[in-house]
């Protein structure tokens, strides 16, 4: 039933979210045509305004991928389709997994399309020196390849916008246990969830300092902390944030599996 | 064993008590009519027996079994509303439904369309209130159901469409199924009923036969309807 559901899932949201990824990549490819023209002011203001234009659509692709989920999860569960989604002869929990799965691999394509009209723009052999030499340091400090901290960097994005959008769906169903039809109870919940779940990796942060000396400056003193000291607290700090995500996921379905009432 | 029962079923919004203290046993193979003024609580029954709507105190019972994956797979529901993605056309919702219920005859969907005049090729978006209805009431009654609860069938329909809606039904449902159609325009349906049962505040006023009720009050159901619930 879950690979049904994910079809019907991702028909819906690619419909829309496809429109921004080639008018993200057509106007990161213009980018490039415009910008590969020297000694023409016309065409480097066409450029800048395809720069612009590019990544006002790279942009719209990540915020569309969230608010398109949002409305489709309030849609299917609580809205008019509701009466079809909660009469299938399907679990709860499978209806959750599909929209979170949904928004996982959506998430991943989007910031692939992102990296795509980047490189379709910008790519060439002194730009990539240039961000070689500026990820270097960090790299370095971190043990890694250059290639391995755009890695961390991505996923840390990937987490925060799956917090957003598990927050968002917290505060949906909350929101209409509380209040069918307003929203603004959504918002409300939505939000709380999302600054609980930054108060949870601060407070594990602390919790840590307490018996760890180089951590409680952190929290103590507004000396500068050691590399070593900020390369372990971002890596906890990962690793938590990620179990907060999973948790916040449990929480959903436990919610969710409780029942709705359909307006 | 009955096909559904409710035990002691009760259900609150709020402080406000919807439905009170309902027992209802459903037996296999009759067509029952949930008679009601508006907002005496049919809707609200029919939610909850469909997991639209939470239980307060109570049970309700599918089987045996209570309300879950397994007792989806043998109701088949028409709400009062339209509930279809709108975007999809008739042809995309039949796959649909093919796809998710096991006991969905497309072939019979196919049938009753054609013999609708509605175009399967059409966008639900596209056509009209009274279309869409019954398009969703085609869909509903091609699923090889045990239990089908229609909740205000013939609403939106025109009345020279009624009779065909109600033959549709007498002539598609499962042998040994049940058929539950709540609604308030009882002088259209009430030659197909075997049951009636009366609901008003949220409570169970009267259970019986349908013919034994006619003979008994000598008068028809809905002059029967009139006299109890008159304002």
């Amino acid at each position: 039933m879950l690979k049904k559901l994910l079809k019907y899932d991702f028909k819906s949201i690619f419909k829309v979210l496809i429109i921004f990824y080639i008018l993200a990549i057509f106007f990161g490819v213009l980018t490039r045509v415009f910008f590969s023209f020297k000694n023409s002011l016309v065409l480097e203001i066409l450029g800048e305004i395809s720069q612009g234009a590019a990544i006002s659509m790279m942009c719209s692709t990540l915020i569309n991928n969230l608010m398109r989920m949002w409305v489709r999860f309030k849609g299917h569960f609580y809205g008019d389709e509701s009466y079809l989604t909660h009469t299938l002869p399907v679990e709860k929990r499978t209806h959750y997994l599909s929209k979170i799965l949904t928004t996982v691999i959506t998430l991943f394509v989007s910031f692939g399309v992102i990296f795509l009209v980047l490189f379709t723009a910008y790519y060439s052999k002194e730009n990539l020196l240039f961000f070689k030499n500026l990820l270097l340091p960090l790299a370095e400090i971190y043990d890694s390849s250059i290639l391995g901290i755009i890695a961390l960097f991505m996923f840390v994005l990937f987490l925060e916008f799956l917090n957003i959008l598990q927050c968002g769906f917290t505060g949906i169903i909350l929101g209409h246990r509380k209040n069918n039809a307003k929203i603004g109870f959504s918002v409300l919940f939505g939000g709380l969830a999302f600054f609980a779940s930054q108060i949870i990796v601060v407070a594990v942060l602390f919790g840590i300092a307490i018996f760890n000396k180089d951590f409680m400056n952190l929290f103590v003193t507004n000396t500068a902390l050691s590399m070593e000291t900020i390369k372990s607290m971002i890596y906890i700090s990962i690793s938590c944030y990620t179990l907060v995500s999973v948790l916040i996921c449990f929480v959903n379905i436990r919610l969710f599996k409780k029942g709705v009432n359909v307006d | 064993m009955e096909l559904l029962q409710c035990i002691d079923l009760n259900k609150n919004f709020k402080k406000k008590q919807i439905l009170k203290n309902i027992n209802l046993s459903i037996p296999r193979g009759k067509i029952i009519g949930l008679l009601g003024k508006n907002g005496a609580g049919k809707s609200t029954l029919i939610k909850l027996i469909n997991d639209l709507l939470t239980v307060t105190s109570g049970q309700i019972l599918i089987n045996g079994k209570p309300i879950g994956v397994e007792s989806k797979k043998i109701i088949s529901y028409l709400p009062e509303r339209a509930y279809l993605d709108k975007g999809m056309t008739v042809d995309k919702t039949i796959k649909y439904f093919e796809e998710f219920y096991e006991n969905f005859d497309s072939e019979k969907a196919y049938k009753l369309l054609k013999d609708l005049g509605l175009d399967t090729n059409q966008k639900l978006n596209k056509m009209s209130k009274g279309m869409q209805e019954k398009v969703q009431l085609v869909l509903v009654m091609s699923r090889k159901a045990d239990l089908y609860i229609l909740d205000e069938p013939l609403g939106g329909v025109d009345p020279a469409t009624r009779d065909y809606i109600l033959d549709t039904i007498l002539t598609n449902f499962n042998d040994g199924a049940s058929v539950i159609i709540s609604t308030h325009l009882i002088s259209d349906i009430e030659r197909i009923l075997d049951n009636v049962i009366f609901i008003d505040k949220g409570e169970i006023i009267l259970t019986a036969e349908a013919d034994e009720l006619r003979n008994r009050e000598d008068a028809s159901i809905d002059e029967i309807f009139r006299r109890m619930f008159k304002c």
